[in-house]
């Protein structure tokens, strides 16, 4: 077996073994790296930006813990900004396991670091089976999906939730997700009930949604980790998304490097295959 | 009729019945009468579609001859099944990972029923795991009438299809536990994918199984096109019941969305050239718009 | 009769969610709602039937010390560790439960949370082994495909958008331009309306009992 044959059939765990290196090494020996801001972030963040003070956003947590390294530093800048702005939140999630978790800690988190208090300044009413009924549910009474939230406390019973009755009452829905709900908030809540709306999704998932961007179904898009740090840079809290920001250059350039040697060594395989014969 | 006339009826009646849309008011949904008028165009659309799909349907009835283009990933089935059942290693099937009342999961489920009829004829074994309850009953069902049509209903194992996690990621550990384990010959996903679809497949991959794979998710066909041998991409899943079964009603369903798809593009293009020549668009955006 | 009444069934409650669609609320009541809520409670019993198969087809190996029974033992553990204090009434214990601080919460934030992300994680070592494997210039598509998935690798990280921005200023936003808010636009809304007739269809033949296949039978 030629080198070149050999190099097209290296045994997978040796590239396991250069990704992994390659993600550690800025850990250990971080990298100042220049970050621009692609203008479907600075569409989201200039939305929220023009929002006007105390009006009310809802916050959504639909992703796994699988995703939470793309999207939780969405959440995170995305409370930063919110709170900063002196805007009221109420999150909710359509992801049963976990979800409430999340936006508990989360918005917990966050709260302290500006002095919010619940049910006051944000609500987390948590999970409810079946998204399509809920979301459309929450059109016409948010109560009627939600009778409490998701520690049991009567909505009545909050004052934010005074006032926030339907979506006529919320200036702007922030998903962030890492599946497919993004579709049904677009289909069913922006059409129907006419709310702009702006996302965070995994990398995997962007693509999909510039078709909502271009027919101004969606306002700004974060897409994966890199969408994530562009908030970050945006609301001048660099944090998880901007360090990650460094592995996954470097991993980028790796693969691409990959792609590069795998296809000169089929070719000089492909070459020699054919002096030969 | 030839074609020519029957896409110029069809387009010109679509688009007059739709533009009585724009003489409603658009601006907010009132509940007036029988219908949500506010939805007329969704009506006519779902009324064209309906006849379009019946139409071609009781033409193929009639015994009509309907073309369908071959599709490598279906014609591969049997093939990876004669490979699983030479090498006496089992059939890996998953109709995907999301719930019953998705049309991936359906078409899936559809897809397995032909392929238990296979395993079911060869006596190879089959592994169906799946991520929901509902669809765990659907799949015994599937699996258990394939089976029974094929005489070898007390051949099957009734453990062959089983309840592995209801949560995503444990769902992808477990199944790729059992491929590196049992080393299937042939794997088989088809049904709505997510992020762990390249999970799956690259394991596969790694195990030595020849892997066909179909999804409607178009973010995921790029990692099982990277992965597998065959992908069946976006409405192949779903054309997948009428191509191995090859009945005439199911093909001539497939020529009517064709049909449709026509309509579609000459609406596109017909758009483009609107928007591209003309100042004022605003009819045009409310004769598509669907609240 | 055993086949015709589910057909029926299925015609009626797709019929019931197309009249739901297109007639007004005040003469329709809610109907589609309604069968929403109905197709949650019956998911929910049919929660019963995956815990059902799961301690079915695992405590039998176990029992038999059949080959990796000790997985199967700790599998059926960990589904008792985390089912039955999660089932518990808050009352007995503030331990008990699903709320915060509670054997459930910690199980999940500790253990489930980090293995999912651990799993999620792994997909970085695939593609590159994907990408190593398949990604080769065979003909004028694939070096295509290949030449614009490195662009966009590049583009999507800020080493290669500097790089891009170093060649002209204007091209990373040429890149987005082009490339994502182009062909990517085209590709991705082919496909999404081509599954979504598709779907339509399979849908519109479930309800005319054409497509019998998801529940045992063979298509009429």
């Amino acid at each position: 077996m030629s080198i070149w044959e050999k190099i097209g059939n290296v045994d997978r765990r040796w590239i396991y073994l250069a990704v992994a290196l390659t993600v550690i090494f800025p850990v250990i020996f971080p990298l100042k790296l220049p970050m621009n801001v692609t203008p479907e972030a600075r569409q989201l963040y200039d939305a929220i930006e023009a929002l006007p003070d105390s009006c009310v956003v809802m916050l959504t947590f639909d992703y796994y813990a699988s995703a939470t390294a793309e999207t939780r530093p969405v959440s995170i800048a995305a409370l930063h900004h919110l709170f900063r702005k002196n805007i009221k939140v109420v999150t909710m999630t359509t992801i049963p396991l976990g979800g409430p978790s999340m936006a508990s800690e989360v918005t917990r988190l966050m709260a302290k670091e500006y002095g919010k208090t619940y049910g006051v300044d944000y609500v987390n009413l948590g999970y409810k089976a079946n998204y399509t009924a809920v979301l459309l549910g929450m059109g016409t009474s948010i109560e009627g999906i939600y009778p409490t939230d998701q520690y049991g406390t009567h909505l009545a019973e909050l004052p934010l939730m005074q006032r926030v009755k339907n979506y006529e009452d919320i200036s702007f829905i922030f998903i962030v997700a890492d599946n497919g709900i993004v579709d049904n908030w677009i289909s069913i809540v922006n059409a129907q009930f006419n709310k702009p709306m702006g996302a965070g999704v995994t990398a995997v998932m962007a693509p999909k949604f510039y078709s909502y961007l271009q027919a101004n179904q969606m306002i700004g898009l974060l897409g994966g980790m890199k969408g994530a740090a562009e908030y970050e840079m945006l609301v001048n809290k660099p944090s998880m998304a901007v360090s990650g920001m460094n592995s996954q250059s470097l991993v980028h350039l790796l693969i691409i490097g990959f792609v590069v040697l795998g296809n000169v060594a089929f070719f000089a395989a492909r070459r020699r295959k054919g002096t030969s014969e | 009729m030839n074609f020519a006339r029957r896409f110029a009826l069809t387009f010109f009646l679509t688009l007059i019945l739709s533009a009585s849309a724009m003489a409603q008011d658009n601006q907010a949904p009132v509940d007036e009468g029988w219908f949500r008028s506010y939805r007329f165009n969704a009506i006519v659309l779902i009324v064209v579609f309906s006849a379009a799909i019946t139409y071609y349907t009781n033409r193929a009835k009639r015994g009509e001859k309907l073309f369908i283009r071959k599709l490598a990933g279906l014609d591969a089935v049997e093939e990876a099944v004669g490979r699983a059942t030479e090498m006496g290693r089992p059939v890996l099937f998953i109709p995907g990972i999301n719930e019953i009342d998705v049309m991936d999961t359906i078409a899936g489920l559809s897809i397995l029923g032909r392929v238990a009829k296979i395993t079911a004829r060869y006596e190879t074994p089959l592994h169906v795991p799946v991520r929901y309850p509902m669809v765990l009953a659907a799949a015994q069902e599937v699996v258990q009438q394939a089976y029974i049509e094929e005489g070898k209903g007390d051949a099957q194992d009734r453990d062959a299809v089983q309840y592995v996690a209801g949560e995503q990621m444990a769902f992808t550990a477990t199944v790729n536990g059992y491929m590196m384990r049992e080393r299937p010959a042939a794997n088989i996903f088809m049904g709505a994918f997510y992020a762990e679809s390249l999970l799956l497949a690259e394991t596969g991959n790694a195990a030595g199984s020849i892997q066909i794979a179909g999804t409607a998710q178009p973010e995921q066909l790029p990692f099982f096109i990277a992965a597998c041998d065959y992908t069946l991409m976006g409405e192949e899943l779903f054309a997948a019941s009428a191509y191995l079964s090859h009945e005439p009603i199911m093909l001539g369903g497939l020529k009517g969305q064709d049909w449709m798809k026509v309509l579609i593009i000459a609406a596109i293009i017909t758009g483009t050239l609107i928007t591209t020549f003309s100042t004022d668009v605003e009819w045009l955006n409310k004769l598509f718009e669907v609240r | 009769m055993k086949s015709t009444i589910p057909v029926i069934i299925a015609f009626l409650s797709g019929l019931a969610m197309v009249a739901a669609f297109i007639l007004s609320p005040g003469k329709f009541g809610d109907v589609g709602g309604e069968l929403l809520r109905w197709v949650s409670i019956i998911a929910g019993f049919t929660l019963l039937l995956g815990v059902i198969s799961i301690v079915r087809v695992n405590i039998r190996p176990v029992m038999r010390r059949e080959k990796g029974w000790y997985n199967k033992l700790a599998l059926l553990l960990a589904v008792a560790a985390t089912g039955i204090p999660a089932v518990l009434p808050v009352s007995w214990s503030p331990m008990l439960g699903t709320g915060d601080n509670s054997i459930y919460d910690w199980l999940f934030n500790n253990m489930n949370a980090p293995m999912m992300s651990t799993m999620f994680a792994m997909l970085a070592f695939y593609i590159a082994s994907a990408a190593f494997r398949a990604f080769r210039a065979r003909n004028t598509e694939a070096t295509m495909l290949l030449v614009t998935a490195v662009i966009v690798m590049l583009w999507r990280v800020p080493m290669g958008e500097s790089l891009f921005a170093s060649i002209h200023p204007d091209l990373p936003q040429g890149i987005n331009n082009y490339v994502m808010g182009g062909i990517n636009i085209a590709v991705q809304r082919r496909i999404i309306i081509g599954s979504a007739m598709e779907a339509a269809t399979m849908g519109l033949r479930i309800m005319l009992g054409i497509e019998r296949t998801y529940m045992g039978g063979s298509s009429k």
